[in-house]
This record gives C-alpha cells, structure tokens and sequence, in this order.
C-alpha cells in the first residue's frame, strides 16, 4: 500500500507540475500541429490513404520523443533524484510513476492529434475503440523506453545526443507494430488480420515495463 | 547507557586513487550531536554522504539505528534526514505542496495543521504558500527543516545547516536542533560557523589529511588553528 503511495504522489507532483509550466504538452502539440501542417500541403489526397498510418505514427512518435526527452529534467533542478535515493522505499514504484505521468501526457497529445488528422489530412477514422487501443498500446511503449532512457541520462552531459540515440532505435518494434496494426484499422480490415501486432505490442509494453521496474533501483542507485 | 545511532568503524573513501577518507571511526549515540570541522576539501561532505547512504565507501563499515548502510540500505534510510546543499525542492509547487510530497514519499501523512505549524515553527509564515522559485535559500533551509520537523527520523544529517541563513534563522534551527536532541535523535553535522555550532555540539572532530581528529567542544570557537 506504501508503494502505490509513492505512485499517487509522484502522479500527483508531476501533473501538478505539468498545469503550472505546460512545459511538456505545449511543446509536444505544437511540435505536431507542425509536422501535421506540412504533411497537408506536401501530399495530396489521392496518396495520404496508403500512407496515413506512417503519417500518423511518424507525427505521435516523434512528438511523444520530444515530451519524453525532458521527463527527468525537472528532477535534476535541486537534485531531487538525491531525495528519491535516499528513500527507504522501493525504487521501482518511482519509475512506474513517472511512467504514468509520461503515458498520461503522450496519451493527450495522441488523442489530440486524431481530430488534426481529421481535419487537414481526411483521416476516415474506423473501429474507434480499436483504434484507441493502438495509440494507448503505442504509447505505452514508447513512454517505457523514453522514461527508462531519460532516467539513464539525465546526468549526461551528452544527454540530447545520447536519448534519441538509444531510444529511437529500440522502439522500432513499436512502430512497426503500431503502423500496421493502424493500417489494418483503417482499412477496416478483421481483427485476426491485425490482431497479432496488438499481440507484439501488448507483449513488448509487458517486457519493458517489468525489466524497467527492475533495473530502476539500480539505475538510481548508480 | 547510551545507545549507538550513527557509527562509522574505519571508514576510508578514494575517489579512483585520490584518497579522500582513511579510517575514520565515529560514534554518535541518541540524543547527541558531534560537528565535523575542516577546510574546504576536507571531506566533510563526503563523509556525510557516506552516513547518508549516498556512497558506498571504499573499505570500512556504516552502521545507522544497527542497520549496515550497504547491506540494509532500506532500513537505515528509513531512519535519517539528509539536509546537504541541495534543496530537494520542486520549483512549480508551493513551499506547502514540496512537504506535502516530500512525506507522501516517505509514506508520512500530515494534516494541514500540521504543515502550518511547522512553517510557522521555523518562522516562514505566509512564504507557506510561495511557490519555491520565488523563495530565498534561507527560506528554502528553513522548509527543508520544516520537512525534517514532521519526518521525525532518529539521525539526522546535516552539510552546513546555517549557510545561507540570517541570525533569527540560525536560532530558530538550533531551537529545532536541540528539540530533536531532547527527543532521542542523534545529530552528525559539519560546519564552518564554529561559534554557532557549539551552541548544540556536544562533541567535535576536525578533518584533515584524511583524518579524524576528536577535539573537546569548548575547544570548537577557536578550533580555526587545527585545521
């Protein structure tokens, strides 16, 4: 119960954090108010279906990376890391809520980003609940890599080339799983036709966040 | 008798090969409070972070409240407070909310009432509600004081607890020192204002070359030629 006290309070702090400076979710919007603006006027209409769920993917992805990238920035201001060390609790209940925080954020901003898709791309949104999905199971993903990678160089000095370095490459299977099962989506297709990529991202989101729970004692420790 | 909080038995600290610590034991019982002198460089902060559970150290044993600083880490952090140069603080949230959540992380709850006073204990009134950006690093001493007011931990571990202070501040956390005092905890401080710390040290130690030398506490007001 102690733990999941340290989850509320780290939501808490964050979101709270969050509505005084806006800093994360006023970038990322309009981050991707921009790429979806020069997605619009760069392809025409007849070639945005085949292309919408890259499109789509390439906006969300790049813009939760920008909110991500600055996740742990806030607690090196007055070295509020050193206070989590020295707390007696498990460390791993601090990295599910920053991770919380983090899907919360890139969650908004998603479901932001699909009436933009709307109205400047013709975005024909299908099975809606499904579609939800993909962006929650998305996201999830990317907030796991993004939180662990920004906790792990927070305190480097090469931190803006470092993150994208090791993020990007690791959420390949991400993308790759989100972008088709988005493609099937829109394209009305079956489930059983994509339901397997749900599958690899339901298992990847499983696998990062047990291993990142785990390793975040000693991330913060060392 | 007297029993043991803070014990540190022959405690060395290299940082790659500069060594920085070399058998320094150290003991400090409940309800007392030792000071550690030294010039800048001394390893004063160090030894500190040390007890605090923040290094590891590089030969030597750290026991807190009869927990193994490396072995049982959780235990002995669920005794001690850490006051050192950082101020811990978040600059979006009031003075109010930063101790909110810095006991909500300790799993402490404390009512409003508390909260205030505490604040109005180390005499920062209406700052209360200021959010921390706008505070002063006096005021931001006297919240972290605040914090450790409501945590009650049985150790307490302070890097320069007046730095930044004016003289009311600095009287009003001796006050809080000595109430923690009178309450069983025990106290391991370092401090350059010599004149001020003797007012709560019941025993002091000067570090250099690596070294702990125990002075008498009388000693502490003209302890500047040992150094």
């Amino acid at each position: 119960m102690r733990s999941f006290n340290l989850l509320y309070w780290i939501l808490w702090k964050d979101i709270l954090s969050e509505i005084r400076n806006r800093a994360a979710l006023v970038s990322m919007l309009f981050f991707a108010l921009n790429i979806i603006l020069i997605f619009s006027v760069s392809f025409s209409m007849s070639d945005l279906e085949e292309m919408m769920p890259g499109l789509i993917w390439t906006a969300f992805g790049f813009t939760a990376v920008i909110g991500l990238s600055t996740s742990f920035v806030a607690e090196t201001h007055n070295q509020c890391l050193e206070y989590y060390r020295l707390l007696p609790t498990p460390k791993g209940m601090i990295y599910l809520g920053k991770l919380c925080g983090n899907l919360l954020f890139i969650v908004i901003v998603g479901l932001a980003l699909l009436p933009l898709f709307v109205l400047f791309l013709g975005l024909h949104v299908r099975q809606l609940s499904w579609l939800i999905a993909v962006v929650f199971l998305g996201a999830l993903g990317l907030a796991n890599l993004g939180t662990l990678f920004s906790a792990l160089t927070v305190n480097l000095r090469a931190r803006e080339v470092l993150f994208p370095l090791l993020l990007l490459p690791l959420s390949v299977p991400v993308f790759i799983g989100a972008t088709e099962a988005t493609a099937g989506i829109l394209r009305g297709a079956p489930q059983a036709a994509y339901r397997h990529w749900l599958d690899l991202l339901g298992i990847f989101d499983l696998i990062f966040t047990l291993l990142s729970f785990w390793m975040f004692e000693w991330i913060l420790d060392e | 008798m007297s029993v043991t909080a803070i014990l540190g038995v022959d405690v060395s600290k290299s940082y790659r090969y500069d060594l920085v610590l070399s058998s320094i034991s150290l003991k400090v019982a409940r309800g007392e409070c030792y000071t550690l002198l030294g010039a800048n460089g001394s390893g004063k902060t160090t030894l500190l972070r040390l007890f605090a559970t923040l290094l590891a150290p590089t030969a030597g044993t750290i026991e807190i409240e009869g927990h193994h600083s490396l072995t049982q880490k959780p235990e002995a952090r669920a005794h001690l407070f850490f006051i050192g140069h950082a101020s811990h603080l978040y600059d979006d949230l009031t003075a109010i909310e930063n101790i909110r959540f810095a006991l909500g992380m300790r799993g402490i709850s404390v009512g409003p009432s508390e909260i205030k006073q505490a604040i109005d204990v180390m005499g920062m009134g209406p700052f209360g509600r200021y959010k921390t950006r706008h505070l002063s690093k006096g005021m931001q001493k006297r919240l972290a004081f605040a914090k450790a007011l409501l945590a009650r931990p049985r150790v307490l571990l302070l890097d320069e607890p007046y730095a930044s202070l004016d003289e009311p501040g600095i009287e009003t956390v001796n006050a809080c020192l000595k109430d923690f005092l009178a309450q069983g905890a025990a106290v391991l401080m370092s401090s350059h204002d010599r004149a001020h710390a003797a007012a709560v040290t019941h025993r002091a130690g000067v570090l250099r070359q690596h070294l702990l030398q125990e002075i008498s506490p009388s000693d502490l007001p003209r302890s500047y030629a040992l150094f």
